[in-house]
């Protein structure tokens, strides 16, 4: 079964004529990594605040695990997409390194010493550790994308959705990220990367999805 | 009256400002709310749609008149719970006021809207506002809307992480909210300071004296505006300091 089902879904933004995407029928599993490309202004972002619920469809439906997108709440779609943005800046809000992994995990219900336990890990992996007690918004622009990945990933969502990860990483965190997607991979995790880096997609791709006149063109 | 100088302009929402702080009744407060609509009308301004976007704020605007209404004593009890006076023919009056007031300063600062913001830079340089203070009141109005799309972005990424706040009690919600100011200021520190960079980079204040390529010129219905503007208003304030 599909983790997301997208039927028929057309959208434009408000006030414009031009249709972003066209009739899109799609199926996203939670298995694999599954790349989106296209290019610059093409409806890849669109496309992806679609999935969770940012942006409603003007025409079709998506469902998320069986359920419409549209009934559930962005909390609750949160639980069970993970995503990232494209600018870093912009889901970063607390005081500390720290405080903003474990702002996520506390939602989870987690016993404290759970939680404690998970930020460290996911710190240590990410290379965030000396970090710990840093304003988030003053860190080096790679920096502010590992710990925005970081706090997504510390959730475990089903899927995790990318939006140009690998945008301000040098070669040795790609990798680092890439080993990670590997790992959620063989945990039964899906992936969707929606990224310009060619040389990435061919690494870890599974699935190459091209986004052209509104529609997707599978590869 | 699109057309009008954006110094006429000011003048309009100075006057129409200045009307509804000093004006103390409702009717009258409610003149002017509709003499304004009827200036946004000429102006093909659509009020209603703009204010359809605040529609989330109506709750809050609705408690603050029950509260107003509450705590204005006198007149006549209309509404009495176990001897406390809840509703009172001075504080409806009170009420009607500050709504027709907050109604009336929303919608003249729309009049701005009708000219471009780099009009109003050179409308102030031509009142002999120091340019340095004339380009930061442009850069206020250019940024605010960022500022509130960054909000709402964090307020997103919050939920994603797994609140929700549609159904998290008052008490929390608080807490949560909590979360937008800090990296706000921060964000607005970070651009007001790569703003000055960029402007540095580009001769900003290079020179002493700027000169302008286009000057704004008053037109004989700037003229007919501000002395009816400015003349109405005088004589308003007049009648009610003197009567």
């Amino acid at each position: 079964m599909a983790y997301i089902d997208i039927e028929n879904v057309s959208f434009c933004y408000p006030g414009q004529s031009r249709f972003v995407l066209r009739d899109i029928n799609l199926r996203i599993y939670k298995e694999g990594v599954t790349a989106v490309t296209g290019a610059n202004g093409s409806g890849k972002t669109t496309f992806s605040k679609l999935l969770i619920g940012l942006l409603k469809p003007v025409k079709g439906r998506i469902q998320l695990n069986g359920k419409l997108l549209s009934s559930l709440t962005l909390a609750q779609i949160g639980r069970q997409i993970g995503y990232v943005f494209q600018n870093p800046d912009k889901q970063l809000f607390c005081e500390t390194v720290e405080e903003e992994i474990a702002f996520g995990v506390r939602n989870l219900g987690l016993p404290p010493e759970r939680v404690t336990q998970k930020v460290r890990e996911v710190m240590d992996y990410f290379e965030l550790s000396r970090y710990a007690q840093a304003y988030p918004l003053s860190l080096s622009a790679g920096e502010k994308r590992r710990l925005a990945l970081a706090a997504v990933f510390a959730l475990e969502p089903g899927l995790l959705l990318l939006d140009e990860p690998t945008t301000g990483l040098d070669p040795y965190r790609k990798q680092l990220l890439g080993d990670y997607l590997d790992k959620l991979v063989a945990a039964n995790r899906g992936v969707v990367v929606i990224s310009h880096d060619q040389k990435f997609i061919d690494r870890y791709a599974t699935r190459l999805l091209r986004l052209e006149d509104g529609q997707f063109i599978e590869e | 009256m699109t057309g009008l100088d954006p110094r006429t302009k000011i003048v309009m929402i100075i006057c129409l400002s200045t009307l509804a702080v000093f004006l103390n009744e409702p009717w009258p407060l409610l003149l002017l709310f509709i003499l304004t609509l009827v200036i946004l009308l000429i102006m093909r301004i659509n009020f209603f749609r703009i204010i359809m976007r605040f529609k989330k704020l109506l709750p809050l605007l609705l408690l603050m008149l029950i509260i107003q209404s509450v705590f204005s004593a006198g007149g006549d009890v209309l509404l009495s719970f176990q001897g406390v006076n809840i509703l009172t023919t001075n504080g409806i009056n009170t009420s009607l006021c500050i709504l027709f007031r907050l109604l009336t300063f929303f919608s003249s600062a729309m009049i701005i809207m009708t000219s471009h913001s780099r009009d109003y830079v050179l409308a102030l340089v031509q009142l002999k506002i120091p340019y340095e203070i004339a380009f930061m009141v442009l850069v206020s109005l250019r940024f605010l809307p960022v500022f509130i799309e960054e909000i709402k972005d964090t307020l997103v990424a919050m939920q994603l992480r797994g609140v929700d706040l549609q159904r998290i009690p008052w008490r929390h919600k608080i807490k949560f909210y909590t979360h937008l100011f800090a990296p706000l200021l921060s964000r607005v520190m970070l651009k007001a300071h790569q703003l000055a960079i960029a402007m540095e980079a580009r001769a900003f204040r290079v020179y002493r004296r700027r000169t302008y390529l286009r000057l704004l010129h008053y037109s004989a219905k700037d003229y007919v505006a501000m002395v009816f503007f400015i003349t109405a208003t005088i004589a308003v304030l007049a009648r009610d300091f003197l009567y």
